[in-house]
């Protein structure tokens, strides 16, 4: 093996006229793991498409394991590089396990018969992608995740030894997201392979990749995470935008373990920190419009605990400014309830979303309570009670989603310490207006 | 890259899936398992063998003087060579059968056979269920070419290997209109898809253009109109065993270049950039089954005017049948086409004999019902 199993020499690309990439240098070494990051356009898509060796350079040179990429016949290079395509649309009913099979394409001889261990490498790219079952499916039929489990499965029976993947997470909801990277990082280690990922989600990105390329046209930064991920770096190659969710330093490298506040980024552009005002209990999406009324009205909120996975958890890390993590389908922890309790009194007033109630999160009903009984606001959201509910209805609807058995008699005491029912997220923030205007 | 599996539950979960027949075997990749067209093939394809026979002895069977099926078979397969039947039946039964009818009866089965493989290089070349083997001009190149041929003072004087000059006009026109919507299509030298259709379309409507300004302009255009109706109605025209070795070679060849093609066509399923990423020369692999079939097309339109309906549906059913494989695809859809024309040809000079119906008229009213039929029974599963 070569030592270097990739490298952009001064490369510039044009699309007829207008410059893609401009002058862009890196070397990348076998069985390294390295991100692509930049706003749309920034050339991310061209970088790997010259790699594969599929679009020439305008000027400088590409090379492939010592030979320049566009050079090397398709077939050849196509053994060295396999790239996993973002989006994908297939014409015709094939069996996943005939797309898989596609993979060996640049193996086979003239009649494109498999031979044995053309089987051999189909199996272990479903194997090793988790989709055996889903082999005899068709592959139109199959789920985002799984359709992108499928291109993986396709890549990797090539065989290649670079493994290009544009932008392997979008479309994805976070399970996949985080089962995907898992697998490439899987992937990397015990396998060697070299990977070069475009990436759109900046906080994956710092969670998976030991080395960033920032780009926009030409190469910003390039380093781990810490050095790409500048937050003035950041801003200027992403416009403002980006500042939401991410932190400057190391702690971006996000998605902290379980309890931990998770100190978000200010929303407002002009970068200046502000304090929660309303803590938000939420899961299984029940708080996704609220969250997104109260961003809208510029209401800065804290929410969880939240499983990661949860999609109320993606939103939350989006739009609050901070969020208390739990880790996929666990019950609330210790610290998840200290921490819920603490941004209850830091923030002063709490919107208790509709969730489902069980033994793994009833707690948070207490943790409301003795907030609403030393001094905070509580606003209980039920919008399946009617448009003006009452108390009977209200507690009708709580009994209905109640499986700890504590449910209506927590929501009782509840209102009994002043909680307010609102009906719509609407109503919430009418409600909320006023809290905001007392702190101000 | 090494290629043993990570997982350590990976073998097992292979085995599962594959060798279950031999519970004591290493795991091993399951041979043979690779999608459930193949075990329907090996039915199909005999299947498809006796079916055309079938066919072909029907066709030689049923016309203006009847001779017994049996007869028919036992003459057939003693013209192969392989056979030796004791001649029991009069001579002039051999020359009718040998000599008169089946020159026409092969050049039906050819025509079928390279009107199916031509659909099926399209629809799988351009991804879309409505292409047909007369979409790249070659159907408006035909015509005009035998339009022009008309021009000509000698043009039912002169043959060649028994072809007219019109089967030669048209054969050529096929195939120039298809050269000239690949040339208008291609920039840079890249030919996007959509490109080849929009070619396709614009450079039909000119042809067509032309050849009714040369029809208007002529003076005999009563019976040209009458002429070119019948002509582009469709319909088998072999006269000499010459003609159906001179197809016979020409669709020999294109269906062995869509042999070797088929492969590259499923990749092509998943798109032109992945299938550049899977290592083919994309731009050379689409000129050479745009060639092949505009090859296979102008050899069955030199014989056969216009026969509709074939090459659009023959892939179609056996798509259903068989799944979208190139590799079974094409072949079946071979033998597909020949065994519809032959029979389509047969009904249209049997049902209001002594009369002779435009055969493509005969593959619509056939096929058409047959083929919404198959459609509806296979309802979700067919996304094309």
């Amino acid at each position: 093996m070569s030592e270097t199993a990739l490298e952009f020499a001064a490369v510039s690309f044009a699309y007829r006229r207008a410059l893609a990439l401009d002058d862009v240098s890196f070397r990348v070494t076998p069985g390294a793991m390295v991100g692509l990051l930049g706003p749309n356009g920034a050339g991310k898509s061209t970088i790997l498409k010259l790699a594969a060796g599929t679009l020439r350079p305008s000027a400088g040179r590409v090379c492939l394991l010592a030979d320049e990429a566009s050079r090397l016949p398709r077939r050849e290079a196509a053994r060295r590089v396999a790239m996993v395509p973002q989006e994908f649309t297939v014409q015709f009913p094939y069996s996943v396990r005939q797309i898989v099979e596609m993979g060996r394409t640049p193996r086979l001889r003239l009649l494109g018969t498999l031979r044995s261990e053309d089987h051999a490498a189909v199996e272990s790219a479903l194997a090793t992608t988790e989709i055996a079952h889903l082999a005899g499916r068709a592959f139109q039929e199959l789920s985002g995740g799984e359709r992108q489990r499928a291109l993986l499965a396709l890549a990797l029976a090539q065989e290649g030894e670079i493994l290009l993947l544009d932008e392997p997470t979008a479309h994805l909801d976070i399970r996949w997201q985080i089962e995907t990277l898992e697998l490439l990082r899987r992937l990397n280690a015990e396998r060697g392979l070299t990977i070069l990922a475009a990436l759109h989600d900046l906080n994956l990105a710092a969670r998976y990749f030991s080395r960033l390329i920032l780009l926009n046209k030409r190469v910003v930064a390039d380093g781990p995470p810490s050095r790409a991920l500048e937050r003035e770096l950041l801003a200027s190659v992403y416009g403002a935008a980006v500042t939401v969710g991410v932190l400057g330093g190391e702690e971006h490298l996000s998605i902290l373990p379980p309890g931990h506040t998770w100190q978000g980024a200010p929303s407002s552009l002009d970068g200046k920190s502000s304090a929660p005002v309303v803590h938000v209990l939420a899961g299984g999406g029940t708080g996704a419009l609220l969250m997104r009324a109260l961003a809208d009205a510029g209401i800065p909120f804290s929410a969880g605990p939240l499983n990661i996975g949860d999609s109320d958890y993606a939103l939350a890390e989006r739009l609050a400014v901070a969020c208390i993590v739990e880790p996929p389908y666990a019950p609330v922890s210790d610290a998840g309830l200290a921490a819920a309790g603490e941004a209850m009194r830091a923030a002063g007033a709490v919107l208790l979303c509709p969730i489902p109630l069980g033994a793994g999160n009833v707690a948070l009903l207490d943790l409301a309570r003795s907030a609403a009984q030393s001094g905070a606001r509580v606003i209980l959201l039920e919008p399946e009670a009617g448009s003006m509910p009452d108390r009977e209805a209200l507690l009708a609807r709580v009994a209905a989603r109640d499986y700890s058995g504590r449910g209506p008699a927590l929501y009782r005491a509840l209102l009994e310490a002043g909680a307010e029912i609102a009906a719509m997220p609407t109503q919430t923030l009418d409600l909320l207006t006023g809290v905001r205007d007392g702190l101000t | 890259m090494a290629r043993q599996t990570l997982d350590p539950a990976a073998p097992a979960q292979a085995e599962q899936n594959g060798a279950r027949a031999g519970a004591a075997t290493a795991p091993r990749a399951p041979r043979g398992k690779t999608g459930w067209g193949w075990t329907r093939a090996v039915v199909a394809f005999p299947a498809l063998l006796l079916a055309l026979l079938g066919s072909v002895v029907l066709a030689e069977t049923f016309s203006s003087v009847y001779i017994q099926p049996i007869v028919t078979a036992q003459v057939l397969l003693n013209a192969t060579g392989l056979f030796a039947f004791p001649r029991t039946w009069p001579l002039t039964d051999e020359t009718i059968l040998l000599t008169l009818r089946l020159p026409s009866v092969m050049g039906a089965v050819l025509v079928g056979a390279a009107l199916g493989v031509a659909g099926a290089l399209l629809q799988g070349l351009l991804r879309n269920p409505l292409a047909d083997p007369f979409l790249l001009g070659t159907s408006s190149g035909a015509a005009l070419g035998a339009s022009a041929a008309f021009l000509l003072p000698a043009v039912f004087a002169t043959s060649l290997l028994g072809f007219s000059l019109l089967a030669g006009s048209a054969f050529l026109g096929a195939l120039l209109a298809a050269a000239l919507v690949y040339m208008l299509a291609t920039r840079h030298g890249r030919t996007p898809v959509v490109s080849l259709l929009l070619a396709g379309v614009a450079v039909s409507a000119l042809l067509s253009a032309i050849q009714t300004l040369i029809i208007i302009f002529n003076d005999r255009q009563g019976f040209l109109i009458r002429v070119l109706y019948l002509w582009v109605a469709g319909g088998i025209r072999v006269g000499t065993w010459e003609q159906v070795w001179v197809v016979g070679a020409l669709v020999a060849l294109g269906l062995l270049g869509a042999l070797l093609v088929a492969p590259s066509l499923d990749v092509f399923a998943l798109g032109e950039e992945m299938a550049a990423h899977l290592g083919l020369a994309v731009e050379r692999r689409k000129v050479a089954v745009v060639a092949l079939a505009a090859l296979l097309v102008a050899a069955a339109v030199s014989i056969s005017g216009l026969v509709g309906f074939v090459g659009l549906v023959v892939p179609h059913v056996f798509r259903i049948l068989l799944g979208p494989r190139h590799r079974l695809l094409i072949p079946a859809s071979a033998l597909g086409g020949a065994i519809f024309v032959t029979l389509a040809d047969l009904l249209a000079r049997t049902i209001v004999a002594p009369a002779v119906l435009p055969l493509g008229a005969l593959t619509a009213l056939v096929g058409g019902p047959f083929f919404l039929a198959l459609l509806r029974s296979a309802g979700r599963r067919y996304q094309w």
